[in-house]
């Protein structure tokens, strides 16, 4: 019995890192740079596909795979998805800020698209299984096996953190915060400030990638399916809860919300009968959704997010990395002249 | 009778303290009143809290404390879109047109507080005062030169014959001698009976044309008296300067 | 190209653009991109089945089919239902969550979170209550009569596309034509100025809501009536609604309109050429080259 508990609490904590590096990536573009990233689960797929052809073993009828290290397909997923992230940004960081929502948008609903029909490459509806797990050689002993694995994503998301840490206090970072507080500091940078945004979008998007690739491993199987919006609404209120710009603070929201989402999905299988689950699961949702509205309204800042870690002058913006409409949007006669 | 000492008063703040921010009051504590029939400038240097004091007359800036009384009624609490059917027009510094409308649109939106039978009459008479405007209703209003579109923001604010027309630097980017124009047609129609408040950064011009000129220092009322006394004072000079002197620290 | 793709892409086409007026007018009067939109769509479709199974229990005799459409007297009498309540939907959200995100001044990408977060809400919702087995208006089929040239249409579809002209031509006059019109294109360009010269902004947000969810309505009904009832219809309308909204010009009526059929036809004709499974990528594609190389749309105006 305690044996199970902790093999399930392995288990869980493993995925939890692996969102918490999902979270990591989004903290990187929203909490660090305000961009509105509305399509995480796309480019999460783009990270776990591009890693499962390069290390899967040949496949027949599919690309791949290429039977590569898993350390090669982790870094060829945070690569490739780190490529995409720039190509979208390169096309709307420049325009309004919910033109870059709308098109990740987009692009995550086109990357569902090709998941399911590209199946010479992503294997369609069904996916690509057997992607090689970390540490095989250990799969005969359960608990030994769970136990590295979980260090192994912990030690990944140190590295992350430390690294995005080290990246947040260097000059680029503080460059970052500037535009990000300051207009006229923007507005100054011209176009620098579109290219350190991009930037961002990039290394953003390439942790993401990154976490794809890992979570992909992790659980050796990938379909369309666990790409779904949904995806990117957890990681989303992982961030929120956690308080964004605050990367402690995200690892900390994708471990409470990713416990929440589990404690409320095995209530619904006890409580409905099993003809009812898919329904019930939708319940979940909904009150996750409105407490994500509820956040907003009533704890911009997240339920932790109160420790101001990475900005001391945050000033009036209702989130670190937010410009107030004041600025942005078309109030011409507001600005104080005399 | 034309501002005189027994006109009532019109318009008035009491203590008035108001600003963006909570913990930075931009005006801070203003007293100020306007009678009937007169033509007030509000004079001070740059960041003295002119444009703002008028904006949140306008309704357009928070109210921390004290009041705005028009026509003796409480006015503090009532939001923009209200003032002006209890006969307060404001004419904002810049984008003080829709670009996009026509010009008939732009007076027809203003007119739409009106009774319906009244509207098309009184956009008429604007059309009578102002022939430059009523010439080309259909033309778009982003189309007008810097000049004309001040005067369709002026007769658009008109449209509602209001008791009060409040100006915030209607002068601002235009050439001196369509400023003088403008100056002449604000003189014209306070001699017509409308009180008038402007805000202007041209000292010399403003004390030309109006009765009474309240000179703001930092958010506050620093000196107060007639134009026409005022023009030779060494006082205004002294204000501005001194200002001037300090403005390193002040300056917005 | 083939004449039933023509008709096919006019009808998705029709539907997009009823959709994409209300995302253009309240993304150029609200000033943010309503990733919510979508499920006024679908809550639209499903209050319309609601109230005509409920109108069909109380009167058997409205479910008869009328002349040669599918549906009975219930459906029309629903639609009108339906509206209202949709109109009321889009109004209690912004009472409850946009409205209170405004009045504080947040930033636009809060407003666009907020919106992201009531979509699932409200979708996940619908999930739950009808669950996701798909729904019909009607059971009835119906024969497609050959209108010359080839192009052959059911009653429920031209019917159809009469009602999405109507309404769009009246919303378009009433745009530029009325006082009201007149106040939201005024409240669009400045919101600030329109307080001043007397308009009360928060009536006009309160009409463009009611507009834009009656509109979003009537194309769920149109979706439930020609394809079927589903919770995710409006997720999947979301993407084609933005890119016609952003192609059309944002606050441009015609522009949404027009937008709408090109992406519809654009729709049909890659089902034709390539395969319906690539369909949900045509927007995209043209949602990418609108912000390539037109970003301002086709009749909007540059920033």
């Amino acid at each position: 019995m305690i044996f199970d508990l902790l093999a399930y609490g392995a288990f869980f904590l493993t995925m939890a890192m692996t969102f918490a590096i999902i979270c990591l990536g989004l903290n990187v573009q929203w909490g660090q740079t305000g961009l509105f990233n509305v399509g995480v689960a796309g480019f999460v797929a783009i990270g776990a596909y591009v890693s499962a052809i390069l290390t899967t073993p040949d496949a027949p009828g599919r690309l791949g795979g290429f039977d590569m290290p898993i350390i090669v397909g982790w870094l060829g997923g945070a690569l490739v998805t780190g490529l995409a992230t720039f190509l979208v940004g390169a096309l709307t960081i420049r325009l309004r800020a919910d033109y870059l929502a709308i098109a990740t948008f987009g692009i995550a609903v086109t990357v569902q698209l090709c998941l399911l029909n590209l199946e010479p490459i992503t294997g369609g509806p069904f996916g690509i299984g057997f992607i090689p797990r970390l540490f095989a050689g250990a799969a005969g002993n359960p608990s030994l096996f769970s136990a590295l694995n979980l260090a192994a994503l912990i030690a990944v998301v140190a590295l992350v953190y430390f690294g995005l840490e080290r990246l947040v206090r260097s000059p680029w970072g503080r460059v970052l915060r500037a535009i990000r507080e300051d207009e006229t500091a923007a507005l100054a940078l011209g176009k620098n400030a579109v290219r350190f945004r991009l930037q961002a979008f990039a290394i953003g998007g390439a942790i993401m990638g990154l976490a794809g690739a890992t979570q992909a491993h992790f659980i050796g199987f990938i379909a369309p399916d666990n790409y779904q919006p949904t995806l990117t609404f957890q990681v989303w209120a992982m961030l929120i809860v956690g308080g964004s710009g605050n990367n402690r603070g995200a690892i900390l929201g994708a471990v409470i919300v990713w416990g929440i989402w589990a404690v409320s999905a095995s209530a619904v299988s006890a409580v409905f009968p099993p003809d009812q689950q898919a329904r019930a699961a939708s319940l979940q949702i909904v009150m996750i959704g409105a407490a994500l509205c509820a956040i907003l309204l009533l704890r911009p800042r997240g339920i932790l997010g109160e420790v101001r870690t990475v900005s001391r002058h945050v000033g009036t913006s209702i989130l670190p990395g937010i410009q107030s409409t004041k600025s942005t949007a078309n109030e011409p006669i507001h600005a104080e002249k005399s | 009778m034309k501002g005189g000492q027994d006109s009532p008063v019109v318009l008035s703040t009491q203590a008035l303290v108001a600003g963006y921010e909570r913990d930075l009051p931009i005006v801070r504590g203003v007293n100020l009143s306007v009678r009937a029939g007169e033509f007030v400038v509000l004079l001070g240097p740059n960041g003295a809290g002119k444009s703002t004091l008028v904006k949140t007359i306008a309704g357009l800036v928070p109210v921390h404390s004290g009041t705005v009384l028009l026509g003796g009624a409480d006015v503090t609490a009532m939001p923009c879109h209200e003032k002006i059917r209890h006969g307060l027009a404001f004419v904002p510094q810049t984008e003080n047109i829709f670009a996009t409308l026509t010009i008939h649109e732009n007076l027809q939106i203003a007119a739409n507080i009106l009774p319906k039978d009244e509207r098309n009459a009184r956009i008429a008479a604007i059309y009578a005062v102002f022939p430059d405007l009523g010439s080309r209703p259909s033309h778009r209003a982003g189309h007008l030169s810097g000049g004309q579109r001040q005067m369709l923001a002026v007769a658009r604010a008109l449209v509602v014959e209001p008791s009060v027309l409040i100006l915030d630097e209607p002068s601002a980017g235009l050439s001196p001698k369509i400023v003088s124009e403008v100056f002449d047609r604000l003189k014209a129609i306070n001699r017509a009976g409308v009180t008038t408040v402007l805000v202007e950064q041209n000292v010399k011009a403003a004390l030309a044309i109006a009765d009474r000129a309240v000179i703001l220092v930092e958010g506050l009322v620093a000196h107060e008296g007639l134009a026409s006394q005022l023009a030779d004072d060494p006082i205004v000079a002294e204000l501005y300067l001194g200002a001037r002197r300090a403005g390193k620290q002040v300056a917005s | 190209m083939n004449p039933q793709a023509l008709m096919d892409g006019l009808l998705t086409g029709a539907m997009i653009g009823l959709g994409a007026i209300g995302v253009t007018l309240t993304y150029s009067i609200l000033r943010f991109a309503n990733f919510a939109h979508g499920e006024f769509i679908a809550w639209g479709a499903y209050f319309a089945f609601a109230a005509s199974g409920a109108l069909g229990y109380f009167s058997g005799s409205l479910l008869n089919p009328i002349g040669p459409f599918s549906f009975g007297w219930s459906l029309p009498v629903a639609a009108v239902i339906a509206v209202a309540l949709t109109a009321g939907l889009a109004l209690f959200v912004d009472a409850i969550l946009f409205g209170p995100l405004r009045a504080r001044r947040s930033a636009v990408i809060i407003l666009v979170m907020a919106s992201f977060g009531a979509a699932l809400t409200l979708r996940n919702l619908l999930e739950f209550v009808f669950s996701s087995q798909p729904l019909y208006y009607s059971k009835a089929l119906q024969i497609a009569f050959p209108l010359g040239g080839g192009l052959r249409a059911t009653p429920d579809q031209l019917l159809t596309l009469s009602v999405a002209a109507v309404l769009v031509g009246s919303v378009h006059l009433l745009l530029t034509r009325t006082a009201i019109g007149r106040s939201m294109r005024a409240v669009s360009e400045n919101q600030q100025l329109s307080g001043v010269v007397g308009i009360d902004v928060r009536k006009v947000i309160r009409m463009v809501w009611v507009l834009g969810a009656g509109l979003a309505c009537v194309a769920g009904i149109m979706a439930g009536l020609l394809v079927q009832i589903r919770p995710h219809m409006g997720l999947d309308l979301l993407l084609p609604l933005f890119a016609a909204a952003i192609l059309g010009g944002i606050g441009s009526v015609p522009g949404a309109m027009i937008a709408g059929l090109i992406v519809g036809l654009a729709e049909a004709l890659a089902v034709q050429w390539i395969g319906a499974e690539w369909r949900a990528a045509v927007a995209f594609i043209i949602l990418v080259l609108i912000l390539l190389f037109r970003p301002q749309g086709l009749l909007g105006r540059a920033e």
